[in-house]
């Protein structure tokens, strides 16, 4: 059960124990993701479950894998890999979209359901609002170059009704909030960059916003709305 | 090991993001998926979910049904099975709300009557120090938390009161009360054993809101819907199954087919949001008759329906 493709022949350990750790890592990113809506886990955190018990080293990359095998066959997600990206102020010279140096890996869980199946069967219609947000901001980044200054995003927001100051919008409750979620599930990322009149906060596309398939949806669609115009 | 395709992963899926779901809508998404209705391929569908179920059990995850104790409704849902650290994760819910969750779930489940709810009252006036004696956990320390729970206040416990019912651990029932939600039902089976509620003689589920048995010694309970079931296959008497009383039927004929058609309305227009705090003693018949005429007035006249409702059948002098 526990990864056929992966061997754990190698390691002296039973194949209840192996089992028993990949589904205490299924579980972890399983809870870990409701509870924090989403943000992407460390692979630390991952790491650590195995680490906890049993020193070998090459240990947790199987488990890992073997988990990763689970999480797809059992109930169709996958453990997405996504390498953090540094603001681009912090790297010197090209500052083109890709600047991102890999820091530390994080996992997310993306369903691996056809479109219009998710769509249909799975979609949570309640949160759908926020699914909406996400890709309208991130748009908004994107055709600014990757990267927007603070107030001018707002100034864009603000054009389709959504205030900075807003503390209880019927929909999104807390603006500010609803924007640093995104943040912090790491669409987006923040940078204070030096300039003539003192720092100006930037708001950048970060790994989740540049994953491939994310990526290419995004600029799909958003060539499609500009066709309607 | 057998494995799955996308058709079980999309009904694993809708039932982890969607939450649990009612057993017309989880059969509708089965349909969808296979082209079968699970009504007509029992067979196939119950190959689907132990399929299911071979690959959650690894992972200490079930896909299964229970029935909602207050409408009597059968619900799917994905349940976790063992209680440990990882578990503890899945929650977003502050130390204080869980105790006062846990205050809530004992009030209900302790009743002697069995009614299955509590008033909004009786819930907002739960202490939530009794809690922090018997609660155990890797996150409790001692000191700074037993004032946090005495501050937990009352608008807070308002608010958290709403998310529960959002989130269906508790729910509102037609009266105006707190029962528990169906996420509870699913969830809590190992809780209402440690809580020693009875179970139900007839389909061995805790039984929260039942009917106890007349005989003062018996501690049998069994719920209404199972004993619809009971009393509408068999034209004699019901025996109680451990003391052989003979077991009065509590609900009146004609109520229980109203309670039926009923259940429909209730069940759309249940909202999230609990009703105003107004205590105003609602007669159930009352109730029932006022939504029957309602229904019927604002209607079309009665020549133009095909379909007779049980409302409109009824004699015009009653209106």
């Amino acid at each position: 059960m526990a990864g056929a493709t992966q061997d754990f022949s190698q390691f002296d350990i039973s194949k209840e124990e192996i089992d028993k750790l990949v589904a205490e890592v299924v579980r972890y990113v399983l809870f870990k993701t409701h509870q924090n809506s989403g943000c992407p886990i460390k692979r630390e955190e991952l790491v650590q479950l195995v680490t906890k018990n049993y020193s070998q080293r090459a240990l947790p990359a199987h488990v890992i894998n073997a988990a990763k095998e689970k999480l797809s066959n059992a109930f169709g997600y996958e453990l997405r890999e996504l390498l953090r990206c540094r603001p681009s102020s912090a790297t010197q010279g090209r500052s083109t979209q890709q600047t991102g140096v890999a820091e530390a890996k994080s996992y997310v869980l993306i369903s691996q359901l056809p479109a219009e199946v998710y769509k249909k069967y799975v979609e949570d219609e309640n949160s759908a609002h926020l699914s909406g947000f996400t890709f309208v901001v991130i748009s908004i980044v994107h055709l600014a170059g990757g990267k927007i200054p603070e107030d001018i995003l707002w100034r864009h927001l603000k054009r389709m009704g959504l205030c900075e100051t807003d503390a209880s919008h019927p929909v999104f409750g807390n603006a500010k909030q609803a924007l640093e979620t995104l943040v912090q599930q790491r669409y987006l990322q923040k940078d204070k960059v030096n300039g003539p009149e003192g720092n100006t906060l930037f708001y950048e596309l970060a790994e989740r916003a540049l994953d491939g398939p994310v990526s290419e949806k995004m600029k799909e669609y958003i060539s499609e709305a500009f066709k309607l115009m | 090991m057998p494995s799955l395709n996308w058709k079980h992963h999309a009904l694993v899926q809708a039932l982890m993001t969607r939450g649990p779901l009612k057993e017309k809508d989880f059969h509708a998404i089965f349909s969808g998926l296979t082209g079968k209705s699970p009504g007509a391929h029992q067979g196939l569908f119950n190959e689907y979910l132990l399929n299911i179920n071979k690959e959650l059990s690894s992972c200490q995850f079930e896909l299964r049904a229970c029935r909602d104790q207050y409408v009597g409704q059968v619900c799917y849902g994905v349940v976790n099975n063992v209680a440990d650290e990882q578990s503890k994760l899945g929650t977003k819910y502050t130390v204080q709300q869980i105790a006062f969750f846990k205050g809530i779930l004992e009030a209900i489940a302790q009743d002697v009557i069995a009614q299955g709810s509590i008033s909004n009252i009786e819930a907002l006036n739960i202490r939530l120090e009794n809690q922090v004696l018997s609660t155990q956990g890797s996150q409790l320390l001692n000191g700074p938390l037993p004032a946090a729970f005495r501050n937990f206040t009352m608008s807070q416990k308002e608010k958290t009161l709403d998310e529960f019912v959002q989130d269906q651990w508790l729910c509102c029932t037609p009266d105006g009360k707190i029962g528990l939600g169906v996420r509870s039902c699913l969830d809590l089976r190992g809780w209402f054993r440690n809580l020693d509620v009875p179970f139900c003689e007839v389909c061995n589920e805790a039984v929260v809101k039942g009917e106890l048995c007349q005989n003062e010694g018996c501690a049998v309970r069994i719920h209404h819907y199972c004993l619809k079931n009971k009393f509408s296959r068999r034209s004699g008497e019901i025996l109680c199954p451990r003391c052989g009383l003979k077991w009065q039927n509590q609900l009146p004929k004609a109520e229980i087919l109203d309670e039926e058609e009923e259940a429909n309305d209730a069940i759309q227009s249940q909202p999230a949001q609990r009703p105003k705090r107004k205590r105003t003693k609602t007669n159930e018949t009352h109730e029932k008759d006022a939504v029957g005429c309602g229904s019927s007035q604002s209607s079309v006249p009665n020549s133009d329906f095909r379909r007779i409702t049980r409302s409109s059948s009824r004699p015009a002098s009653q209106r």
